[in-house]
């Protein structure tokens, strides 16, 4: 397969990538938490998007318009009733490890019972068929995935830096203390943000259902790789992470074609040490340490 | 019998009131002595009863089970709770035990009680070089990277043919089988359970354990204060491993049968950080309680709904009731309820006594 | 009635004891107070402590008569109180005028946040030439202005100011105390908290001295700046801090 395919391939997918690793970097900007559970939401949104298909007939693009803000609800609901109690702990940014830890094992053991460990995969006509230019192959439905992603982040960019409620965001994501003196009310704020990187969560947990078949515990192969793209930016940095998902999804897209699918989320693995080893920082943020 | 203020107890009243409360936590120290010296020993006679009753080989694959746990969540806390760093992938080290025994008797014939010692050498390399990569940066990186690696080691070693990748290993059927059936097994992993917790205590009444408490509480100051934090933290991790990779090697020969699904889950993974949070992150008599008590919850839960993913659930509630609303653990905060009665006994005689010189 | 006024308060962080230990204050309308007193008075604790930024134990802070000793700092904002902590909050990574802006958070006319802002320039020439600047690499004193600037565009009728020369080299905390001292011609009260007695006292009308959680002295800031027992205070804290480091350790 030519490096032209391969590259349009990786870069794809890495629009994808790009949503998931912002929702995560969203939330831990703003509130400090490294987000554990974070796939465990994508895969929920997943299984939403699976059976509103399945018994609604609804198009998975389409039904956006519902995952994204039952998903927003969703993290409000579940900011509220778990982080209070820990807001003001001494190494919160461990606790929220772990607590979310709790939050995956808790998800994915309820949607196991629930859903059964069957694999399910929404197939839309365009979910396996391609335009062809040229000699690419130009998968319909990442195609379409990667169009809405962008879509996504023009929005989300718009959010953030066109809206009163983006100013809110970015300023306790800079400062917290400097957000609370100049009126923001942060504890408001960050309930949204929550809401907001689970809701960026869910669109991508919608946009995954048609891409790759998916299973309860199938959250644990997103987890180092979500993990790998937001320590590369650097964890709090949008634009880092944008610039993650994108270069490393063509790496790995090379390292499929190379060694074979099963192979592929080592490179987020290796990325992944590689860059605690060398710039804990990643390239554009604060470092991980609390 | 209200009265408007209440009489202040004299310095006599006070003293002979700290005294007693004293006296009481020395008894108490004595009778739980006592209480784990005869638990001991009951554990090792237990075998002998081999025999005598049809359960006895649910029951031993129970403690066997339990007692693998308690050396896990143990050792596990050495580095989770003496040092402060969380860790969710320890199950590498017992995937080496397990595997190193596991592979030597099958294509050499080595018994795991003799290899058991090469396991451990080879986890604790591993961990040390582990620790050498990762434990440069404070904070969450660490569990970060502790994940990846549990999540790695399980991908290449389901991929690895040389090893049997995701099948795995069928161990031969030892010949003393037919007439000890587990129990060798079980001594072993009660040599790994009596090592782990030996060591905890051990560790926890050294200046060793000092400098690691040190540091969980506040690195920075503890660097301040010319402790090689670095350098502690890989010892703490290395000596983590032994344990872990001695109760894999056992758990391997228990089941029979070796591969990577059965100790690199995830499942396993929150249950050693899981049992030492439930019975007392940082304390010594904690993990081992936790392990008790998590493994009691999990056969009752398999009894009621099944070997289900349930249990995960179950699992994830648990932590995160547990952090929430006690986070010290139930060791950890009997202890913290004990410390506080002594100093608030002990502040109120010697306030009194300043009094007294002072002359008021 | 005086604008702000506090009834025994007290106030403290987490469970540890209180560092405020009952204070009693009254600041009047278009006044500036400067706030002195040894290390571990409690000085930054008490404009916390009234700010929202932490909650009084007991007491009362009454703003216009309205207890606002539960309300959020955004809350008490709202109510024309702001507060400008000793490290410079600023927002890094957001342009000088973005920072300013931002200090009219809560207000939604466009046009009332631009005069606020044209009028926060005036008063900080530096800051109009540098206003697409982004603020994390200004200078300390530039952040300063930015700080104080911000403050002003949340048209607040009392100001706390904590420790505002910190890091600051002389000439620059001069001329930030210059601009603070004119807050009060602007009808703007002041609460200043500051470590350096002197400077601090010729910025403000009057001066508040606490020492272990309360008020001990309070006047004119001139009459304070002479007050002998301001001297005795300051020499015998240091006094006692120096027999204490002998001590077998006992508080």
């Amino acid at each position: 397969m030519q490096w032209v395919q391969i590259l349009i391939l990786g870069l794809m997918l890495g629009g994808v990538y790009a949503v998931m690793a912002s929702g995560l970097t969203l939330i831990f900007g703003v509130m400090r938490i490294v987000n554990l559970a974070h796939a465990t939401f994508i895969l929920l949104a997943a299984y939403l998007t699976f059976f509103l298909y399945e018994f609604l007939d609804v198009d998975p693009i389409l039904s956006l318009a519902v995952t994204v803000p039952v998903m927003f609800l969703v993290g409000i609901a579940v900011y509220l009733l778990l982080f209070p109690r820990i807001e003001n702990s001494p190494r919160f940014v461990e606790s929220t490890v772990l607590l979310t830890f709790g939050v995956a094992l808790f998800m994915e053991g309820t949607m196991g019972r629930t859903f059964t460990g069957t694999y399910r995969l929404v197939r839309p006509t365009y979910g396996t068929e391609s335009f062809l230019i040229g000699d690419l192959y130009i998968p319909k439905g990442q195609l379409y995935a990667l169009i809405v992603s962008a879509v996504l982040l023009l929005l989300l960019a718009a959010l953030l830096y066109g809206t009163r409620i983006g100013g809110s965001i970015r300023a306790t994501m800079q400062n917290r203390t400097a957000a609370q003196i100049v009126g923001v009310n942060v504890r408001r704020t960050m309930a949204l943000s929550f809401g907001l990187g689970i809701a960026l969560a869910g669109a991508s947990g919608t946009l995954l259902s048609f891409l790759f078949p998916f299973f309860p515990a199938s959250h644990w192969e997103w987890v180092p790789i979500m993990l790998a793209l937001v320590v590369l930016g650097g964890l709090g940095s949008l634009q880092g992470a944008l610039i993650g998902a994108l270069g490393l999804s063509v790496v790995a897209a090379f390292v499929m074609t190379e060694l074979g699918p099963t192979w592929q989320p080592m490179t987020f693995f290796l990325a992944l040490f590689l860059i605690l080893l060398v710039r804990p920082q990643g390239l554009y943020g604060k470092p991980l340490e609390a | 019998m209200a009265t408007t203020t209440a009489p202040v107890p004299s310095l006599d009243e006070r003293r002979a009131a700290l005294e007693r409360a004293e006296a009481r936590v020395a008894l108490q120290r004595r009778v739980f002595r006592a209480v784990v010296a005869l638990v001991a020993l009951g554990l090792i006679a237990f075998p002998a009863l081999r025999g005598t009753f049809s359960a006895f080989n649910y029951v031993i694959q129970v403690l066997i089970v339990m007692l693998m746990f308690t050396a896990m969540a143990s050792s596990w806390n050495i580095m989770g709770g003496f040092a402060g760093y969380i860790s969710l992938g320890h199950n590498v080290f017992m995937v080496i035990g397990a595997y190193v025994s596991g592979m030597l008797l099958v294509y050499q014939g080595i018994s795991p009680f003799v290899s058991v010692f090469l396991g451990v050498a080879l986890a604790v390399a591993v961990g040390t070089l582990f620790g050498l990569i990762t434990l440069r940066t404070r904070g969450p990186a660490f569990i970060i990277a502790s994940i990846s690696l549990l999540l790695m080691t399980r991908l290449m070693m389901d991929n690895w043919k040389a090893i049997e990748g995701a099948s795995g290993l069928s161990l031969p059927i030892p010949d003393f089988f037919p007439t000890l059936g587990k129990v060798p097994m079980y001594y072993g992993m009660l040599a790994a359970a009596l090592g782990a917790v030996g060591l905890a205590y051990g560790i926890s009444r050294s200046k060793f354990g000092l400098a690691l408490r040190a540091i969980a509480m506040d690195e920075v100051k503890a660097e301040a204060a010319g402790i090689d934090t670095r350098r502690y933290k890989i010892i703490a991790l290395a000596l983590s491993a032994i344990f872990i990779a001695w109760a894999g090697t056992f758990w391997g020969y228990t089941l029979n049968y070796i591969r990577p699904s059965a100790f690199l889950s995830v499942a396993i993974a929150a249950d050693m950080a899981l049992m030492s949070i439930v019975g007392g992150k940082g304390t010594v008599a904690g993990p081992p309680i936790g392990a008790f008590l998590i493994i009691l919850v999990t056969e009752l839960s398999v009894w009621l709904f099944g070997p289900s993913e349930l249990n995960l659930a179950i699992s994830g509630t648990i932590l995160i009731t547990v952090l929430l609303f006690f986070p010290l653990g139930i060791v950890g905060t009997l202890q913290n309820r004990q410390r506080d009665r002594l100093a608030r006994l002990r502040a109120a005689v010697e306030d009194s006594g300043e009094a007294v010189m002072k002359g008021a | 009635m005086p604008l702000l006024q506090l009834e025994g308060v007290t106030a403290g962080y987490g469970s540890a004891p209180n560092i405020i230990n009952g204070v009693d204050l009254e600041v009047e309308a278009a006044h500036s107070y400067c706030i002195i007193g040894p290390n571990g008075a409690g000085k930054s604790t008490l404009l916390r402590a009234i700010c929202g930024v932490l909650h009084p134990r007991s007491g009362r802070v009454l703003l216009d008569g309205e207890d606002i000793g539960r309300l959020r700092p955004d809350q008490v904002l709202a109510r024309g109180l702001c507060f400008v902590p000793s490290d410079r909050a600023l927002f890094p990574a957001m342009t000088v005028r973005e920072n300013l802006e931002m200090g009219a958070f809560l207000e939604s006319d466009k046009r009332v946040i631009a005069e606020r802002l044209e009028r926060a320039l005036e008063i900080f020439p530096v800051l109009r030439e540098r206003a697409t600047q982004r603020a994390g690499t200004l200078s300390g004193g530039q952040q300063q202005q930015v700080v104080l600037g911000r403050a002003l565009m949340m048209e607040p009728r009392i100001i706390m100011i904590d420790e505002p020369s910190l890091g600051l080299a002389p000439q620059i905390a001069q001329q930030i105390f210059r601009t603070i001292a004119s807050f009060a011609d602007m009808g703007i009260s002041v609460l200043l908290v500051e470590q350096n007695v002197r400077r601090g006292l010729n910025a403000a009308q009057s001066g508040i001295v606490l020492d272990l959680g309360r008020k001990v002295l309070e006047g004119p800031a001139g009459t304070i700046l002479t007050d002998p027992r301001l001297r005795e205070l300051y020499l015998g804290r240091q006094a006692e801090a120096a027999a204490g480091s002998g001590d077998d350790g006992r508080a």
